[in-house]
Parts: structure tokens; C-alpha cells; sequence
């Protein structure tokens, strides 16, 4: 392995520190109710940590490798496409963080799943979204490794796979050991890396470019399709509908953020991250975004010179800064593909070991000891992880758009189910499983067949397919009885 | 109602907690509207700042703000403080 060591010793520090701070949770926590400190960090978190969290998750490599790719290329209009994320904190936390609060505690529910079950009294449907969970956020993780992997091969000269085992082992370890409350925590240093990374290569960006007088003034000159809001034609309408979708109103549902309403202490904590989200989201989009637009100042030719939009960000790290800091720059990036990873992880885990399995178990009345649910839950996390890794290892093709794919597949799965389910009464289990089955079919049949309406993605086909069905079987279907609906709408 | 008073009973607390989920969808309305107005509705201003055009600014930054101040608006002013019920697992 010929890698620029100097790059190599920052990542190892950073990753042992992750791995320290999930043997210290762990140690913290024992002797706590195992499944509720795994899965949910026992209800515990504050504010900053929810934020931060919260955006760790959302954030994935893509938005600090693609999006500043694409940026590059599109100019501003990608900025004003992206910044429409700032939504996605203060949604998802003020539509869905109080009420799953409350309903978790009262049904001593641990996952999202649990709610649903409860919600619509189907263990068919809790099922199902249990499947649908592990099988989007396994491709989500892929995409995650993948991504981290070949930026990590791309900037420090060491192989694709010593990189894949260096953060991805690291992950799969730290999220086995710790549970939910060290992804939080550890999600937190990650979104804390992220923002610092992000300064660290404007700054050097900057610089190298000779100051932002220059880049601009170059761009201005040679580059005027990216100060257009539709890019001379490269931005059409579509993408910014599609994206308000995708990234912005939808993602309220990803099961993944909505979990997050499980896990925080007191409603102070939940009203402090709403702000804090909202700042430190936008200021992600929009600095990492605008550094792919000042790379121009670094580099001269067009993405497609450099490999592609993929490219642009691991190209300008290595050209903008100094050898020994390309370390710390490219951790930035990875803390957003291991935030992500995390994340999912441990609710892919959840998803099979409390939703499906113990569940199981407690509808057959077995008897499962304390020992054996840390061990299942622990060894569960680690096969996941380690199945992705293996995955990983070969790297499917066109793995970004199995990404978005993923992502949009988990929004048609759970956008209708969480918000009617959630606030409508008449909501009822025949509507829940049709949507989530029926509109995950078409979801995904579309994008098999490539079919699109109006140049639209397919997730404008699924979610609609998913509303029409839910309402079909709501009007259709028998009535919630009385008793569960008092628990959700008292 | 005070906003610092815990003492909801049960139905209260959904009742409040479905206000500010709509509040909140409210807000999302406000600031598609503001998206809008802000960068494609001012795409045709020859304004620039710092070298970039208005609706750059008014699109990325001030979309930005326009978020945390209704980030800010829901959670200080139109949400409320209240006890979320259960234990809180520390067993």
C-alpha cells in the first residue's frame, strides 16, 4: 500500500475516538432496560444531541461528494434546490416528534414499527414494514460504504477495501457495542467534524483559487449559465419539484428521523433541536455546495474531465490543500457516510429484533432472558453490517440512484401510514397495508421500468399511488375499534 | 394557556400536540411561498451582492434564515412545554 500516511492517522484517531465513546456507553448503560437503552438511548438525549443526531442521519455522503459535485456544475441553482432541506428538522420534529413521544410512552414502544403495530392492530403490516426497512436501508448503506470507500481510495492513495475496512468495520463495531445512545453521541462529533470540514475546505478552496474576488469574477466571465436559476437548461422544473419531495416534505417519514422522536428526554430538549437543526442543516447545504461552485477557482476543466461529479470534491481536496491536512478534510465527508450508517443500522436491528422477533416470541410466550436479547441484539446489528460490508466489497453499479431509490422508497412506505395513521381517525389497517404494499410495488415497478410521468421521479407516482390506495381501504375497510382509538386521538 | 404549564391531561396534550403539528405545516406553506418569491421571483432582478445575483442570496441564505426564523417562531412562541408522560426508562 503506497497511501499518503499523513492523511491515514488523522481517520485512525478519529475512529478510535468513536469506538472509545461507544465502549463508555455501553459501560454506562449496564444494568439499564437493555432493548430501550439499545434501541432509543433510553429516552435520555437533550436538545443539542437530537439536533445534531437528527441531522447526522439525514446528512449521507452524498451530500458532501455528489451535491458540491453537482454544484459545480449546475451552479446556484443547485444551492437553491438543496437549501430546501432546511424543512427537514423542524418538520419532522414539530409534526411528528411530541406525538411519538407521547404515544412511545404510553404503549412503551422502542421503534417506529412498535407504533405502527399498535396504531392499526396488524402484526401483517408491522411486518411488512419491518421487511421494507432492512431492504431500503440496506441499499442506503451500500451506497453509504461505497461512497465512503472511493472518496477515502480517491484522496489518501490507499486502497478501495482498506478503506471500506478501516471506517466500515469502525461503524459496524462502534453501533454493536453502543446502541443508539453512541450513534447519538457519536453522530453528534460526526455532525461537529462535518461543519468544521466543511470550513476547513473553503478556506483552502479559497486560497488556492486566489480569493473569492478572483473565482468570481472568473465565473462571472467564463461561467454565466451557473448564476441562472434553471442553468441554461441543466436544472428543468422537475428536479426542483422532485427534490421538495424527496429531500424536503417527505423525509418526515423516514423512519430513521421519526425514531428520533422515541429517544429525547423532555419537550424543552425537543424545542431546542428544532433550532439548532434548522441552523446547522442549512449551513451544511449551503457551505458545502458553495465550495463545489468556488472549486472552479482550483480546478479548470469541466466534471466530466475530472471523472465525473462524483469526483470534483476528492480532486479539490487533494489539489487545495496541504498533504497533511487532506486528513482532516476528508473526515468531514466520511463522518456524514458513518452517521449514516449508524443510523440506519440500529434500526434495521431494531426492526428484526424487537419488531419481529420479540414480538414473536412474546405472542408464543417464550421466554426470552435479558442475556439473549443483548446478545441477539448485538449479534444482529454486527451481521447486518457485515452483510452491507460484504456487499460493499464489490460494489454494485449505479449506486447513487440505488440511493435515491431507497430513500424514496422508505418515504412511499411510511409518508401516508405515519400521517394519517397518525392524525386521522379514520385511518384504518386495510388503508395502512395497501399503501405501504401497493405503493411500494408501484414505486418500485416504475423505477424497474424506468417509467416517468411528466419527466417527474417515480417518487411522485408512488406517493400518489400510495394516497389514492390508503383512502380506497380506509373508506373501504372496517373501522379502528374504540379502544385503540382512544389511545391515539383521546 | 400558559405556555410553561405542564398540567395537561391527556386529550389536552393531543389536542395541543395536533395544533402545532398544523402549525407547522402552516409554516412549511409560509415557506415554499418565500422559496418561491425569493429566488424565482426575483431571477429577473439585475441586482448583485458580493458578486452574486439577488435571487442567489434571497434563494440559498435568506431561505435559510427565513427557515431558522420559523424554526425559532414554532418552537419558542407556538409550541408548549409539557410533561410527556411514562417513566423515563432509567431502570
Amino acid at each position: 500500500m503506497n497511501g499518503n500516511l499523513s492523511a491515514l492517522l488523522p481517520l485512525l484517531l478519529f475512529m478510535a475516538v468513536m469506538v472509545a465513546i461507544s465502549v463508555y456507553v455501553r459501560n454506562r448503560q449496564a444494568g439499564k432496560n437493555f432493548v430501550s437503552s439499545y434501541f432509543v438511548g433510553n429516552r435520555q438525549l437533550g436538545g443539542f444531541v437530537l439536533a445534531m443526531t437528527t441531522v447526522a442521519t439525514y446528512s449521507s455522503v452524498s451530500s458532501f461528494v455528489g451535491g458540491p459535485g453537482m454544484a459545480y456544475q449546475v451552479g446556484f441553482g443547485w444551492i437553491y434546490m438543496a437549501v430546501v432541506q432546511v424543512t427537514a428538522i423542524f418538520l419532522v420534529l414539530g409534526i411528528f416528534g411530541k406525538r411519538v413521544a407521547l404515544l412511545a410512552r404510553k404503549l412503551n414502544a422502542v421503534t417506529v414499527v412498535d407504533i405502527i403495530r399498535a396504531r392499526f392492530q396488524s402484526d401483517l403490516l408491522a411486518a411488512i414494514a419491518a421487511f421494507v426497512i432492512v431492504l431500503f436501508f440496506c441499499g442506503t448503506m451500500t451506497a453509504q460504504f461505497v461512497g465512503g470507500a472511493k472518496l477515502f481510495a480517491a484522496v489518501t492513495g490507499y486502497s478501495y477495501e482498506a478503506g471500506l475496512i478501516l471506517f466500515g468495520l469502525t461503524v459496524v463495531i462502534y453501533t454493536s457495542i453502543g446502541g443508539f445512545r453512541a450513534v447519538a453521541l457519536t453522530d453528534t462529533c460526526c455532525a461537529l467534524i462535518m461543519m468544521v470540514g466543511i470550513v476547513l475546505l473553503l478556506h483552502y478552496v479559497l486560497q488556492a483559487g486566489g480569493g473569492y474576488e478572483n473565482i468570481m469574477t472568473t465565473l462571472e466571465a467564463n461561467n454565466p449559465e451557473l448564476f441562472e436559476p434553471f442553468s441554461f437548461g441543466n436544472m428543468p422544473w422537475t428536479i426542483y419539484f422532485t427534490q421538495w419531495l424527496l429531500v424536503g416534505i417527505c423525509t418526515i417519514a423516514l423512519p430513521q428521523s421519526v425514531v428520533r422522536g422515541i429517544s429525547y428526554k423532555n419537550t424543552q430538549g425537543l424545542h431546542q433541536a428544532m433550532l439548532i437543526g434548522t441552523v446547522v442543516v442549512g449551513f451544511m447545504n449551503i457551505g458545502i455546495n458553495f465550495t463545489g461552485i468556488l472549486a472552479h477557482g482550483v480546478l479548470t476543466g469541466t466534471a466530466a474531465d475530472y471523472g465525473g461529479v462524483d469526483n470534483i470534491i476528492p480532486t479539490t481536496i487533494v489539489k487545495a490543500m496541504p498533504a497533511e491536512l487532506v486528513g482532516l478534510a476528508i473526515i468531514g465527508p466520511l463522518a456524514a457516510s458513518i452517521s449514516t450508517i449508524s443510523g440506519l443500522l440500529i434500526v434495521a436491528s431494531s426492526a428484526i429484533v424487537k419488531d419481529v422477533y420479540l414480538h414473536w416470541a412474546d405472542k408464543n410466550q417464550r421466554i426470552v432472558t435479558p442475556a439473549r436479547v443483548k446478545f441477539l441484539s448485538m449479534a444482529t446489528t454486527a451481521l447486518i453490517g457485515a452483510a452491507v460490508f460484504v456487499i460493499a466489497l464489490t460494489p454494485p453499479s449505479l449506486i447513487w440512484l440505488i440511493n435515491m431509490f431507497a430513500f424514496g422508497g422508505l418515504e412511499t412506505a411510511f409518508f401516508w401510514t405515519l400521517l394519517l395513521g397518525l392524525f386521522w381517525k379514520r385511518a384504518n389497517k386495510l388503508g395502512a397495508l395497501l399503501s405501504m404494499t401497493g405503493g411500494t410495488i408501484v414505486y418500485c415497478a416504475t423505477q424497474a421500468a424506468g417509467f416517468k410521468f411528466m419527466n417527474l421521479h417515480q417518487i411522485t407516482i408512488g406517493i400518489t399511488c400510495s394516497l389514492i390506495l390508503f383512502l380506497i381501504g380506509s373508506y373501504l375497510g372496517k373501522r379502528t375499534d374504540d379502544a385503540t382509538l382512544k389511545v391515539f386521538f383521546p | 394557556m400558559d405556555k410553561h404549564n405542564c398540567a395537561f391531561n391527556d386529550a389536552q396534550k393531543f389536542s395541543l400536540v395536533k395544533r402545532e403539528a398544523i402549525y407547522t405545516g402552516l409554516a412549511l406553506v409560509g415557506l415554499i411561498i418565500f422559496w418561491l418569491v425569493a429566488g424565482f421571483g426575483t431571477s429577473a432582478v439585475d441586482v448583485k451582492i458580493f458578486h452574486l445575483p439577488l435571487w442567489a442570496v434571497l434563494g440559498t441564505v435568506g431561505v435559510w434564515l427565513a427557515g431558522i426564523a420559523i424554526a425559532a417562531l414554532l418552537s419558542r412562541k407556538l409550541f408548549t412545554d409539557m410533561d410527556l408522560g411514562g417513566d423515563d426508562d432509567e431502570r
